[in-house]
């Protein structure tokens, strides 16, 4: 059996799974680069697939990939190259250079090559065995650098494992050597550079982008769309110098009828001042998604008039409905334990109307443990006797389900009971982000076009103090820190899910969502960086530094969905069934070298869209054309039976 | 008919699998088929939803315990269909019962749907549909025979193995004695035979069933049968010899004086043992994904690790594991294989028919999928008739081994989208005609039986009528070009490239359908991109009668599926009514179902309806839904669904009685 096992997936004697290496891991590891190398790894990696299944001993054509990147680099007049052929970002520089390194690659043995460390990126490259394999990942991504033995490579030999947080840990062994930079120091120092008194690389990245990514959100043209302000809505300043709340953003959405007092009074009453705020507001029934945080209710079972008075106004600022409903995220069991902690939650007895459901969501502690066995499970190997009850194991689809099921049942209570809905967690910027957006992306289709997902991100997670640093930890050293946690990845995951539910809802496609997540890390980009707004004012991530949509959206095309139809004012409820959710291996264990994308199908769409538009634009002429002649000839053969079966192009697919 | 008691009961409930909905109508008992028709009163605008179930179909009955709404009955299907009906009155509930017990279980051939059957066809038009596969054309096509392989007739009056088809393919130097001695040695009589042969390497896939070798018994035939075959390939000097059992089957097997190849007897073979468990081993374990998935509150981990201890997903992952290492053994050393398991009709079916679907691209074209199971499956004698439970016979010779080579072709076509011309449909639509004894190719056990059945003179084939509804089955991704440059696929087998088959295991449950299908998107675009074309004919023609000649010309952009739609200029047939792609949404229960059984995922109380004009989408109950779904379905729900209400009533074509 062991014989066949190798010879199935191709490893025969005097051949490796993938052909060679460059093609293999080369093409896997290779993807970190950013910019339009990223969108070019994804087609490597595909090409990769199709020529390896030609014949498995034929070697695919696989062009130097340096050469490849300068041409898939849009922007690729800026890279210069320097020796060895690193490719650089504008604004990247050197930082040592390492020979004789070893890749300690999990899949094809050892690989001696060229280490190269710049301030972003840890450069690998190796030229044995007559083919160009590429190692690149960036610092952002390295979480912590751990020694480990190498045995039989000689007594000055080092081993070091950089322990990443995109699910794989690529391992080196290097000689110690007087002559040479230590490795661990310059990477130790690089890879974290908060900790070490240095600036992220975001502030040193120099690329001029034609769009300015800075310009998708803008908090007040948002609520615009929404209808706001109305007459029981207003857009209030309240928060401009971040004194109510340090965490919010500046532009809130309030109720009208409500004093500055009051808001004040009830920002004591919240966690962190994060008072309730609007965050979407339903066109029709003006049912609205309210956030804030636990109420600081405490053991002794506090009250504040003017909270329970807010909440009313709340209610009552949507005709439609007499009930509000609130959903706490958490557990029921650590809601009532919060208490003691002087938290806690809404007592129904004193907030009339009020329906208070819990979500039961475990914590974030929870997630990163679940994520951890995740790791354990899809990298470096597989095994392939218990994949599922592995999976099973790790309870990461379990959470996930919690979510979507939570975002269900707030959007239905919307959609269908047109009651407004109060969203808190404990602080109200993790668990509660999750579930508005998500609530929000199967309410609001604007939210599930390119632009739009922008959006929603900017506004629910960016805006409304997400941690984003803590939760990652960007550029910084504490590895251990129990701050982070991988919430946004499980949000981007539910969104992942929903995409697979809905292959023709999402105008973007499967490669935004991961470009997303890797530069959650990559600190490449200002998008994701620091806690809050405020913090983000005072460091001037906008004017210095570059924005992860200014990258998408000058080649938008790379990252939109074939399928994508507007489905304009269409409610999705995605299936929570176990059966319906799957665990996003094309993300989580994309490093595997056996990993194989599946056959670009998408192609065949884009075909078939560009030969529609072009059949489309023919029939138009065409009926021009008739029409013109038809007017001086009589013509009862009107165009009409034309114009039926021409427009459903535009509405149906 | 005497065995129906009841032709008809009223005030039935049907009750939805997944959720603690129901609906109210009739059941009708026919001679072929048990009829439930929802009562349309309480909706207005269609009718009501019919629900037809073959008897060939019911796998079991099952009558519960009368409770104070009626008496509940359960019936379970062989397409894994799963309906339970609460009868209000007992008495009525035991005649149906009974009248199904008996229908369920026919006592010989003839009692089968497929002698009753008739399409409205003539004589001639029968016999057509027989001939759409010739066997002995396919073995041309692979080059056969040749200077080292030739046609014997060993076997033309069945005399030397009755579960083999009369033609047989032989290496050139194998003498009739030999064949014979060999076949003495074989289990069953079923000697090494040639089923495909791979003419870019002369390297041949055989066939066989175990050898009689016991202990320490040897045959010098059977040796030099194996050396013969052998020697016809020059680019090696072994075969490897593939039992697909796992070692310990084998050996036990040897204390009832059968077994294993002895690699010192035979002179350049190499033996390998592949580890695909037998027939009983596969039943239990589809009926324990099929226990597991038919829960209905399931948790993430219930399902997972009940997905897991079923073992399903990991046969499937040996089946395709062992076409691989056939594959590859033709393929790239270019090594001919015999490939055989205990009797060479389950598991030596599964794997050589896979590895051919690996390594040829015919293969994976509709006529081409046809023709290998005709060639490795019908002719070579697996025992459909035994393993599907066509008549009343033993419990423990059912085995879900077709099933598991469709779904082996299925994760295929999962991992190679453009690799084949049909789609998923084609599979299910194959699955449900094995089981419904409505054409005549699967009945019988053997070629012999099937003779003496006369079934090419009294029934109907199967492949006729699939060929008629090609369209149907069309993928759309599919890409010839992609063929050519990849004609051997190597999938990967990693343990998350298998996965639940949703479509076949939960083809009839409503809720658990996916609310958006790719496969739909897809035709729609093309019926769209067709309209187009013909519209763009047409006022090309009228430009010509109106005597100019237009701006462009007239040959079409180049694209891909332009071939497509060469083939069929016409406007496509109606897009069979499929739970899969989607039945016609214009029926207003089915939606009000959808639309509760989302609640009760959610979780919340019942909510009143609502009347906005935003839609919910895969869920919406209301009349705001119905514009929304014309664009959705684009013009083909609304125009060529309602052409065909015949059809509408009908789930996944089983044709309509005409008795």
């Amino acid at each position: 059996m062991e014989k066949q096992a190798g010879a199935a997936d191709g490893a025969g004697p005097n051949r490796n799974p993938w052909g060679s290496p460059t093609n293999g891991s080369g093409a896997g590891d290779a993807g970190d680069s950013p910019t339009g190398s990223h969108v070019e790894w994804c087609k490597q990696l595909i090409a990769a697939t199709i020529s390896s299944q030609i014949s498995g001993s034929v070697q695919p054509d696989f062009v130097n990939r340096d050469n490849k990147n300068l041409s898939a680099l849009r922007y690729g007049a800026q890279v210069k190259m320097f020796q060895n052929q690193v490719p650089l970002l504008p604004g990247e520089t050197i930082n040592t250079t390492v020979k004789d390194v070893m890749y300690i690659c999990p899949f094809s043995g050892l690989l001696n090559g060229t280490l190269t460390i710049t301030d972003y990126k840890l450069y690998f490259t190796s030229v044995e065995k007559e083919s160009h394999f590429v190692l690149d990942v960036n610092l952002g991504v390295i979480s912590r650098l751990e020694t480990i033995s190498v045995p039989n490579q000689g007594e000055n030999t080092k081993g070091l494992e950089l322990v990443c947080k995109d699910m794989r840990s690529p391992r080196f062994a290097y000689k110690t050597d007087e002559s040479q930079p230590d490795i661990v120091e310059v990477l130790n120092k690089h890879a974290f550079p908060l900790s070490h008194s240095l600036p992220l690389f975001a502030f040193l990245y120099k690329e001029q982008f034609p769009v300015d990514g800075w310009k998708v959100f803008d908090a007040a043209a948002e609520y615009r769309r929404q209808g706001l302000p109305n007459e029981s809505w207003t857009i209030s300043k309240i928060n401009s110098t971040y004194e109510l709340c340090d965490t919010y953003p500046s532009i809130l959405v309030i109720p009208t009828n409500i004093t500055d007092d009051d808001i004040k009074r009830v920002a004591l009453f919240r966690a962190k001042h994060r008072i309730p705020v609007l965050s979407w507001i339903h066109p029709e029934s003006q049912a609205t998604i309210v956030r804030c945080s636990q109420p600081l209710v405490g053991p002794s079972d506090r009250r504040c008039k003017e909270d329970e008075h807010f909440l009313q106004i709340i209610m009552d600022a949507n005709a439609q409905s007499h009930k509000l409903t609130i959903f706490d995220a958490r557990q029921s069991s650590v809601a009532i334990t919060n208490k003691a902690k002087d938290g806690g939650y809404e007592s129904e007895s004193f907030y009339s109307n009020v329906e208070l459901n819990f979500l039961e969501i475990p914590n974030i502690h929870v997630m990163r443990e679940s994520l951890r066995k995740m790791k354990d499970v899809v990298y470096p190997t597989i095994d392939e006797a218990h994949w599922h009850s592995a999976i099973d194991q790790t309870h990461w689809l379990e959470y996930i389900r919690l979510l979507l099921a939570g975002a269900a049942k707030i959007a239905d209570k919307l959609e269908s009971g047109k009651t407004s809905v109060v969203v808190h967690c404990s602080d109200g910027w993790d668990r509660t982000a999750q579930l508005t957006s998500l609530a929000m992306l199967m309410l609001d289709s604007y939210y599930r076009t390119l632009r739009g997902f922008q959006v929603l991100v900017e506004k629910e997670w960016i805006s409304f103090g997400h941690k984003f640093s803590a939760r990652v930890g960007h550029g910084d050293e504490n590895h251990a820190n129990s701050e982070r946690s991988p919430l946004f990845i499980q949000f981007i995951d539910c969104v992942w899910q929903m995409s697979r539910q809905f292959p023709a809802a999402f105008e973007f496609n499967e490669l935004f969502l991961i470009t997303v997540l890797d530069h959650l890390y990559s600190c490449l980009f200002g998008t994701f960086l620091y806690n809050s707004e405020q913090e983000r004012m005072a460091k001037e991530v906008q004017a210095k530094t570059v924005s992860l949509w200014s990258y998408i959206n000058s080649q938008p095309e790379d990252f939109t969905n074939p399928f994508y139809v507007d489905y304009e004012n269409h409610v999705l409820y995605p299936l929570v069934s176990s059966r319906h959710l799957e665990l996003w291996t094309s993300y989580y264990a994309r490093w595997n070298p056996r990993m194989r994308p599946q056959v670009p199908v998408h192609q065949t769409l884009k075909e078939m869209l560009i030969l529609r538009a072009e059949l489309q634009r023919r029939v138009e002429e065409l009926q021009r054309e008739a029409s013109s002649h038809s007017l001086s000839s009589s013509s009862e053969h009107s165009p009409s039976p034309t114009h039926t079966t021409g427009t459903p192009l535009h509405t149906a697919v | 008919m005497e065995h129906i008691r009841t032709p008809k009961v009223e005030q039935v409930r049907l009750l939805d699998r997944f959720s603690s909905k129901s609906t109210n109508g009739t059941l009708y008992l026919t001679a072929t088929h048990l009829i439930f028709v929802e009562s349309s009163s309480n909706n207005s605008t269609s009718a009501g939803q019919e629900i037809w179930i073959l008897h060939h179909h019911i796998a079991s009955v099952e009558k519960l315990s009368l409770t104070t709404t009626g008496c509940p009955l359960v019936i379970q299907c062989r397409n894994f269909r799963m309906v339970q009906f609460v009868v209000q009155r007992e008495r009525d509930c035991h005649d149906i019962y009974s009248s199904l017990l008996r229908l369920l279980r026919p006592v010989c051939y003839e009692e089968l749907y497929a002698f009753s059957y008739n399409p409205k066809q003539n004589d001639q038009q029968r016999e057509e549909g027989w001939q759409l596969i010739d066997l002995g054309a396919e073995f041309e096509r692979m080059g056969v025979p040749c200077d080292q392989w030739q046609l014997t007739d060993v076997n033309r009056d069945y005399k030397v193995c009755e579960t083999y088809p009369r033609d047989l393919y032989v290496p050139i130097t194998a003498s009739k004695p030999i064949i014979v001695g060999s076949s003495k040695f074989r289990s069953k009589g079923r000697f090494p035979v040639l089923t495909y042969f791979y003419q870019e390497k002369k390297a041949a896939v055989c066939r066989c069933s175990q050898p009689l070798s016991g202990f320490s018994a040897r045959c010098l035939e059977d040796e030099s049968l194996l050396q013969a075959i052998s020697k016809a390939n020059h680019n090696s000097r072994f075969v490897y010899v593939m039992d697909t059992r796992p070692k310990l089957n084998a050996l036990a097997n040897r204390a009832a004086g059968k077994g294993y190849e002895n690699e010192d007897n035979y002179s350049n073979i190499r033996f390998q043992f592949v580890g695909i468990e037998n027939i009983h081993v596969m039943r239990t374990s589809l009926q324990k994904l099929l226990e597991v998935i038919g829960t209905r509150p399931l948790s993430m981990s219930d399902y997972l690790v009940g997905l897991e201890s079923s073992g399903w997903l990991r046969h499937i992952k040996a089946v395709v594991d062992a076409a691989i290492f056939l594959t590859k053994a033709v393929t790239v050393e270019g090594v001919s294989v015999l490939v055989h398991c205990s009797d060479g009709w389950d598991r030596t079916a599964q794997v050589c028919s896979l590895g051919s679907l690996l390594m040829d691209p015919y293969y994976r074209t509709i006529k081409g999928f046809m023709v290998l199971i005709e060639k490795d499956w019908i002719s070579f004698g697996h025992k459909f008739a035994d393993r599907c439970d066509q008549l009343d016979g033993d419990p423990k010779e059912v085995s879900p081994i077709f099933t598991q080579f469709l779904e082996c072709v299925w994760q295929l076509t999962e991992q190679f989208p453009q690799a084949f011309e049909f789609s998923e449909w084609f599979l299910l639509q194959i699955h449900e005609h094995v089981h419904s004894c409505q054409y005549g190719n699967f009945l019988g056990n053997n070629q012999r039986q099937r003779e003496e059945l006369q079934l090419r003179e009294r029934t109907h084939s199967l492949w006729a009528f699939l060929m008629s509804e090609k369209q149907n089955y069309l993928n759309p991704f599919y890409s010839p070009a992609y063929s050519e440059a990849h004609p051997v696929l190597e999938p990967s087998t990693l343990p998350y490239h298998f996965k639940f088959w949703r479509n076949m295991y939960h083809q009839f449950d409503r809720s658990m359908h996916p609310r958006q299908s790719i496969l739909k998107t897809i035709l729609t675009l093309r019926e769209n991109s067709q309209k187009a074309e013909s519209t763009l004919q047409a006022l090309e023609t009228r430009l010509q009668q109106l005597g100019v000649t237009p701006v462009a010309t007239s040959d079409p952009p180049a694209a891909p599926p332009t071939r497509i739609q060469r083939s069929n200029s016409n406007t496509l047939p109606p897009r069979p009514d499929s739970l899969i792609l989607g039945a016609p949404i214009n029926h207003k229960e089915v939606q009000r179902h959808e639309e509760e059984d989302e609640q009760e995922e959610v979780g919340e109380e019942a909510m009143e309806s609502t009347d906005t004009e935003r839609t919910v989408e895969g869920s919406s109950g209301t009349d705001s839904r119905k514009q929304s779904y014309g664009e959705l379905e684009g013009t083909y729900n609304s125009d060529v669904a309602k052409e065909e209400p015949a059809v509408v009533s009908l789930e996944f074509g089983v044709a309509r009685m005409t008795c």
